[in-house]
């Protein structure tokens, strides 16, 4: 039971990480809440001398949580200026314009 | 004179709706993924509308643009365009264009509609393919997706009633398709910098592969004469989605 659960806790560590790298925001929260509370039980379960890898993971899931906390509440969405997609916008509409004269001269 | 008041008679016999939509509004959503209640924030949905001037007419200019939030745009970038060029009064399109840039899949698509109402010549382009041109018929009520969007603003929802539909055509990737809303009545939601506002409650249904279940696409839209769309969700077969109001300038 034990191996089981430091198994469990620390694929959902990797998981937690994983998901903190991406951009998956809230939703990496899944992962390392499951990795914390498999963790802690794993602790629970163990003698003291094995306590050790559980805690490791503990410690690595509470660390990644407060990245992504911090990551939700610092970074702000934001769409940055991309110059060929406002190219393109400007372009569109030069475009269009033409094409609309050329259907209003077919009326 | 007499043509002027021949026209407006047949337009309002036919209740034909009016246009609500006025130039230089600005909408800005923030589009997020759902799974159980946890959320990731995607990318922002712009919904423009402008004046453009030809020679000989008045086009409304409306505009749908989505780009992803800068922390994705490393791993799925996405550079939408979606145009429609419209009568300002009734909101019938002249012209349709698409230019999609995907995480890498690009596609182009533009729609000449004829002026006898049931014709589009559609040029498309997808990533490697050549370009291809093909005519084809449509109903005369048929919008593209963009006007819908706006056509649904024209809509006086006061008058309905709870579960009563409404159906539009709508053409899409060359193809037609029905869409049904349905009134579900009217709740408070937040809607930005707007505040809270009273809203009608909308289901929409169309038979695509896009959007799935049954009353799970709702669309929140201000109850009052600008009828302002606030939130959106959707539920598609990768699971859910919102986009949520978060600022409106320009109504």
């Amino acid at each position: 039971m034990r191996y089981l659960l430091i198994t469990l806790s620390a694929f959902f560590a990797l998981l937690g990480i994983a998901f903190t790298i991406l951009p998956m925001g809230t939703i990496a929260l899944l992962p390392i809440v499951l990795s914390l509370i498999l963790a802690f039980l794993a602790v629970k379960k163990s003698t003291d001398n094995q306590k050790k890898i559980p805690k490791l993971i503990l410690y690595i899931s509470a660390l990644t949580l407060l990245v992504v906390i911090g990551k939700e509440v610092f970074i702000k969405d934001e769409v940055v200026v991309d110059q060929q997609f406002d190219q393109k916008k400007v372009e569109s509409k030069e475009n269009a314009k033409k094409e609309l004269e050329e259907l209003d001269d077919l009326e | 004179m007499k043509k002027l008041f021949l026209t407006l008679a047949i337009l309002f016999t036919f209740g034909i709706c009016f246009s609500q939509i006025h130039p230089n509004e600005k909408l800005v959503y923030a589009a997020s993924y759902n799974m159980s209640g946890l959320m990731t924030h995607l990318a922002q949905v712009t919904l423009e509308t402008e004046t453009v001037k030809t020679s000989k007419k008045d086009y409304l200019h409306l505009s749908c643009e989505a780009a992803t939030f800068s922390r994705w745009d490393t791993f799925f970038k996405i550079r939408d365009l979606y145009e429609s060029y419209v009568n300002p009064i009734t909101l019938k399109p002249s012209l349709y264009k698409r230019n999609v840039y995907e995480g890498g899949y690009f596609k182009t698509e533009k729609y000449i509609f004829k002026a006898d109402g049931r014709t589009i010549i559609s040029t498309s382009k997808k990533r490697t393919k050549p370009i291809t041109k093909k005519t084809f018929k449509v109903g005369v009520s048929t919008q593209d997706v963009v006007s819908m969007v706006y056509k649904l603003r024209t809509v006086d929802f006061a008058k309905f009633k709870n579960g009563q539909t409404k159906s539009f055509v709508v053409v899409f990737d060359e193809k037609e398709f029905p869409v049904v809303i349905k009134f579900m009545g009217k709740e408070k939601v937040s809607a930005g910098n707007l505040g809270d506002k009273e809203c009608f409650k909308i289901a929409i249904a169309a038979k695509t592969n896009v959007l799935r279940g049954k009353d799970k696409n709702i669309i929140w839209l201000t109850a009052d004469a600008k009828k302002i769309p606030v939130l959106i969700r959707f539920s598609i077969p990768v699971g859910t989605g919102q986009l949520k109001l978060s600022n409106a300038s320009g109504i």
